[in-house]
């Protein structure tokens, strides 16, 4: 227990001291500082400069060229160019409209030109074709235009059956008010952290797990281990060099999340409204829990694997081929819980297997915590099991890390391994 | 203080490595352990610092099983290596930590020992900043810092040059003065002549010989003589007994009995012109060539 306390106390400070680790926590509280202020920095840009934005609307109708793209329309009638141009013009203020002739040719240059960045050529006030050079993956101009030209049509067909235009607007403004109440989790409201920590959980284990392989290598390949190995037992060594690196990341996290949070208070007003964010900060206090208790024992669960992996390779630079297995292990599970979760079903069979897998739950269990109802006695099964996992696999770890860093030359195959541990 | 090593068995996997060890040292005395390459030094020295346990066999203190929580031992490995990029008082502290120490006492230690092998100014220093002799020092510390009981060295004196190598030599006559139990591997005789009243010679994870080593040398037959002689030529035309050249201006003449020494050592003392003749002793060097040699040992 003594040697523990030694080898944790030696292998946190050295990892504290880290120029590199010292580096990547503040890196990233900077960054998170320069988001988190950045409503604040670009409001005071708006406050200085209120006309800009008047001038630019005005520019608009004049048709200068004010720097927005270029919306060309053309149609077999000049009336029905007109119609369109002056609704599209208020359905899109972001894109100057302006019709031009209808000459396939000479819109398919215009666009690649860039001086115009979509086109729409009407053969009638119901059919057209769309015109642009890349469509990106979130290009919602058509949907925006089918919509309006629904409403161009109905309003017409309306105002022909006798309803005066004013009438017919009225009718089709008409909103319907609705409201949600959810008596499970809001997955709206929960997504976005869910995803944040999930994502930090993965960076951190793959980011530390390697950490953890590389230190016990290398002090192999240097021959460090000669000493060390006489000097304290292999499960104090492996405990402390795994919960001390756990610790480390566990600090990062919340040196970079706390101050997420600091900045996110400063700048308050600024993000009001923001529904996003406002959401990400609102984690409830117990979902913290689960989260900080699904990642510690999920990170120490990997470090322990990363660990064991790290004293079967004699050199550096084995390393990455060795860890793979582990690592595509952890990447599976990632996948299969982060594509349920943008499914929308983050309850699915898969997830709930997954829940009960040591090796995926911490991610999966908490996923489902967060974004669906789970049963208490779920919960404590998952616990339960991945708890017992931790010891067991810190315990076998330990065994292989006693074998494996006395053997020098080719990394044992696992068979093999097995056999040297059960021998003792 | 007395170290036995009792009938010791191990095995890894198919492979037999160590076939029966017995030995004993003795406090206050140093003892070498030698052997090939692969004949078994490492297993044996990591069965008796407890790394792994025997399949079968005991390691005894004063007969009784080592109790390892109470026992200190200081290993200098053969694989020298400590952390590079890590300050040299703290790794050192670091181990005398592990081995049970306080920290303050164990830089107490460390420092008394820094300013003993003249390597004070390093204290704050990166291992890696050392030369290889200066990071050997410093490696040295850590087998004698935390004053142990029982200490390994596993060939202390490769990589040291002569001033570095007199001044260990003198530490470690210091600890065996001290009663401790010094064991030395290496495969420079000349250090193991110079320090082991007793030896034993690992051969392919047995011992192959063992006892005190002037003993050994005694037990070979005092039937050889060294000659050297300006008048080597016509010694080895005249000779009525095997004679034959050991190096320039020098013969080493097989006596048929080692009771002809002195009529033989006479004679040709009236003959010829001679400057020195002694009875043959084997060093060290020749003994164990003469055991680990011919049956192969372990070419691993």
């Amino acid at each position: 227990m003594k040697q523990f306390g030694t080898i944790f106390k030696f292998e946190l400070v050295s990892l504290m001291k880290n120029k590199i680790f010292v580096g990547i926590t503040v890196f990233l509280a900077v960054v998170i500082a320069a988001v988190m202020f950045f409503p604040r920095i670009t409001d005071t840009f708006d406050v200085e400069t209120p006309d800009f934005d008047r001038m630019n609307h005005e520019n608009a109708y004049n048709g200068v060229d004010d720097g927005r793209p270029v919306m060309a329309i053309a149609a077999g009638t000049r009336e029905i160019a007109e119609e369109v141009s002056v609704a599209f013009q208020s359905a899109f203020p972001s894109y100057i409209v302006s019709i031009v002739n209808n000459d396939p040719g000479q819109i398919a240059e215009m666009i690649t030109t860039g001086d115009v960045e979509c086109a729409f050529v009407f053969d009638s006030l119901i059919a057209y074709k769309y015109y642009v050079n890349d469509l990106s993956m979130y290009d919602t101009v058509t949907s925006e235009a089918d919509a309006v030209l629904q409403n161009l049509y109905y309003t017409d067909a309306m105002v022909q059956s006798g309803i005066t235009a004013a009438q017919a607007q009225e009718i089709l403004d008409m909103e319907i008010e609705s409201e949600t109440v959810s008596l499970g989790e809001d997955q709206m409201q929960n997504f976005f952290y869910t995803y944040i920590m999930i994502f930090a959980l993965y960076m951190v284990i793959l980011l530390y797990g390697q950490m953890v392989a590389t230190n016990v290598a290398t002090e192999k390949s240097s021959r460090a281990m000669e000493l060390l190995i006489t000097s304290a037992k292999p499960v104090s060594m492996m405990f402390g060099k795994v919960i001390a690196s756990a610790l480390s990341g566990l600090v990062q996290l919340v040196a970079v999340f706390g101050s997420a949070l600091l900045f996110y208070n400063l700048n308050k007003e600024y993000w009001a409204g923001n529904m996003i964010v406002d959401s990400i900060f609102n984690i409830p206090p117990s979902l913290l829990a689960f989260m900080l208790m699904f990642f510690i024992l999920g990170f120490i669960l990997y470090a322990f694997l990363y660990g064991a992996i790290g004293s079967t390779v004699s050199k550096l630079e084995e390393i990455n081929t060795a860890v793979m297995p582990v690592t595509f292990l952890f990447i599976i599970g990632f996948f299969v819980v982060v594509f349920s979760l943008s499914s929308g079903n983050a309850d699915n069979l898969a997830m709930r297997i997954c829940s009960y897998i040591p090796f995926t739950s911490p991610m999966a269990m908490f996923s489902r915590i967060a974004m669906t109802s789970v049963a208490p006695y779920e919960i404590v099964i998952s616990i339960a099991i991945l708890s017992a996992s931790v010891v067991g696999v810190g315990i076998v770890s330990a065994k292989i890390y006693r074998v494996g860093v006395l053997l020098y030359g080719n990394s044992p195959k696992p068979a093999a391994l097995l056999k040297l541990i059960r021998q003792k | 203080m007395k170290l036995e090593l009792r009938d010791i068995y191990k095995s890894f996997g198919e492979k037999q490595v160590l076939k029966g060890i017995s030995f004993t040292a003795e406090g206050g005395k140093a003892f070498g352990l030698l052997g090939r390459n692969g004949a078994g030094k490492t297993t044996s020295i990591r069965i008796l610092m407890h790394v792994f346990p025997a399949d079968s066999g005991e390691v005894l203190l004063d007969g009784l099983p080592v109790d390892y929580s109470n026992v200190g031992f200081g290993y200098l490995p053969e694989e020298r290596g400590l952390y590079p990029k890590k300050k040299i008082i703290d790794q050192l502290a670091y181990f005398a930590q592990l081995k049970g120490m306080k920290r303050a006492d164990a830089v107490r230690a460390i420092d008394g020992w820094l300013e003993r092998l003249g390597m004070s100014e390093y204290r704050e220093k990166k291992l890696e900043t050392l030369s290889k002799g200066n990071q050997q020092k410093i490696q040295l510390i850590t087998a004698l810092a935390h004053d142990p009981q029982i200490i390994i060295l596993d060939e202390p004196f490769s990589g040291l040059d002569p001033v570095n190598a007199m001044l260990l030599k003198n530490v470690v006559f210091e600890e065996i003065a001290k009663g401790k139990i010094v064991l030395f591997s290496s495969h420079q005789m000349n250090y193991i002549e110079e320090f082991c009243d007793n030896i034993a010679i690992l051969n392919d994870g047995k011992i192959a010989v063992q006892g005190a080593l002037r003993a050994i040398k005694r037990s070979y037959p005092r039937d050889r003589l060294i000659v050297r002689s300006k008048d080597c030529d016509r010694i080895l035309a005249d000779a009525s007994y095997a004679c034959a050249s050991y190096g320039e201006g020098a013969l080493m003449l097989h006596l048929s009995a080692p009771s002809e020494k002195q009529s033989v050592m006479r004679a040709l003392a009236e003959r010829y012109d001679i400057d020195e003749i002694k009875v043959f002793e084997p060093s060290l060097n020749d003994i164990f060539v003469e055991y680990t040699g011919d049956n192969g040992g372990d070419a691993r």
